[in-house]
């Protein structure tokens, strides 16, 4: 097992909003990270500057030995096809079916012809419990189910680690538990996962580390045990208390 | 009433009628790929093909289509010293018509195509262009295909005033009729109607197509 991801002080300001203010973790093979923090305290930012979906401010992001910052395209195209992202909103394409939605990258990426992609997409579409709905369209499902197609989608490029963005947020609450046993089903397998999320009980059972993060800081990580029952912080015990009861 | 004048002029409109749709079909395909390569210029990062396209669009949308007709026909052909025939000046008149509000309609569908698509896109490894071709065009053509049947039915209207530009269409045939027959009143009235009934068929059949492709 060796470091994953080093990110280093990353910063991130939105014109005079800063929302990151030196952001640095580093993320094992086959960790599982929980981040959690009141809303607007910088999350997601944090998330989509690991891929590129927002450039950082400043800091760096070494993925393996390869600098993830580094403006050369392709390296980052693969540095994504290695880490995928799960949204909240799931951002499935609606014109496509279920299957295609699965299919698509790695046909377009080349990692996979489409005899072999197709039967790849079909696995992960029974693995997340939906092989019946291959040939639906996206709006005819449920959200719980929309977001396990969008899981099978991410697992399609056969990713080294994937980072999720409140993937129960959306969801009503009955749907919620399908979309966390996948999950579970996913960090026991060994993938190495980043996950912001409010689920105190999935970050418990399934985490390594519990990130909180308030007002574009992290105020303090630690084993779930060490966070949950004995958090330090007076802002972590602020945020547990109010969620904990909630 | 003498209905006779019909057995000469409905056939003379019916000609004109090949000239409007041979102008209205080619003007739209030609205005769909120059308003849509627009569309993209104006939601472009790159300052000189956005304002290329601005000025394009300002210039279309600040002139009259006849003085934009009147000037390709008269204007354009002494400038470059090229043969431009009515038809092929109608054609392009319509089509860079066309193709400015065109652009402003690729634009508006191109915006309204939630970022979390081109997200998922390029998170998944695509590249932009990928990105843009396989997920962010199907549903932007979707929804732009009724405002561009609208487009179709304007400019089949637009074209009647390519008339001054002696181009053979319906309304200069009606106009051709007119003047050696003395018959203003029949003419008209039968010109009216015809466009009537062409422009129904034509709102009949973007019902149609609608209903299919909105399913
Ligand atoms: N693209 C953006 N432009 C401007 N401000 C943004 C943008 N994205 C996020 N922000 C702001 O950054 C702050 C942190 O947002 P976010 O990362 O979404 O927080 P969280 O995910 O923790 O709720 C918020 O104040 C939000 O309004
Ligand atoms: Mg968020």
């Amino acid at each position: 097992m060796g470091t994953l991801l080093k990110i280093r002080n990353i910063m991130k300001n939105f014109g005079d909003l800063e929302v990151l203010k030196d952001i640095s973790i580093d993320v094992q093979e086959g960790e599982v990270i929980v981040i959690i923090g009141p809303s607007g305290s910088g999350k997601s930012t944090f998330l989509r500057c690991i891929n590129q979906l927002e450039t950082p401010t400043s800091g760096e992001i070494w993925y393996k030995d390869r600098n993830v910052m580094d403006p050369n395209q392709t390296q980052l195209r693969d540095f994504r096809e290695e880490v995928g992202m799960v949204f909240q909103r799931f951002n499935l394409f609606p014109m496509k079916t279920v299957l295609q939605n699965v299919m698509l990258a790695p046909v377009l990426t080349k990692k996979k012809d489409k005899v072999a992609a197709r039967a790849k997409a079909m696995e992960l579409l029974e693995k997340v419990g939906l092989g019946d709905k291959a040939n639906a369209k996206p709006s005819t499902l449920s959200g719980g189910q929309q977001q396990r197609v969008a899981i099978a989608r991410a697992l399609a490029m056969e990713p080294v680690a994937l980072l999720f963005d409140e993937p129960t947020s959306a969801l009503d609450p009955e749907l919620v538990g399908d979309v966390l046993n996948v999950m579970k089903d996913l960090a026991r397998e060994g993938m190495t996962m980043i996950v912001v999320t409010h689920e105190m009980g999935f970050a418990r059972d399934v985490a390594d580390r519990v990130i909180f993060m308030a007002d574009g800081y992290i105020v303090e990580e630690g084993k779930p045990e060490e966070i949950f029952t004995h958090p330090k912080n007076d802002r972590t015990k602020t945020f547990l208390s109010r969620v904990l009861e909630a | 009433m003498d209905l006779s004048f019909l057995g000469k002029l409905l056939p003379m409109l019916f000609t004109g009628l090949r000239v409007t749709i041979l102008i209205a079909v080619v003007g739209i395909l030609l205005g769909f790929l120059v308003g849509t390569l627009a569309g993209f210029a104006l939601e472009s990062r790159i300052k000189l093909f956005k304002g290329l396209a601005n000025v394009y669009i300002w210039v279309i949308r600040g002139t009259p289509l006849i003085v934009q007709a009147l000037y390709v026909y008269y204007v354009i052909p002494k400038l470059f010293g090229i043969d431009l025939s009515s038809n092929l000046s109608g054609i392009l008149v319509i089509s860079l018509n066309s193709g400015a509000f065109i652009a402003e309609i690729v634009r508006g569908a191109l915006n309204g195509i939630d970022p979390g698509q081109r997200e998922a896109g390029l998170s998944l490894g695509l590249t932009p262009a990928q990105t843009t071709w396989h997920i962010i065009v199907p549903p932007a053509f979707k929804s732009i295909l009724p405002a561009l049947f609208n487009q179709f039915i304007i400019s089949v209207k637009d074209t009647a005033l390519l008339s001054v530009i002696v181009v053979n269409e319906i309304t200069h045939q009606a106009q051709n009729y007119a003047s050696l027959s003395y018959k203003t009143i029949p003419t008209y009235t039968t010109l009216a109607v015809f466009y009537l009934v062409l422009i129904s068929i034509l709102i009949i059949v973007q019902k149609m197509v609608e209903r299919k492709v909105m399913r």
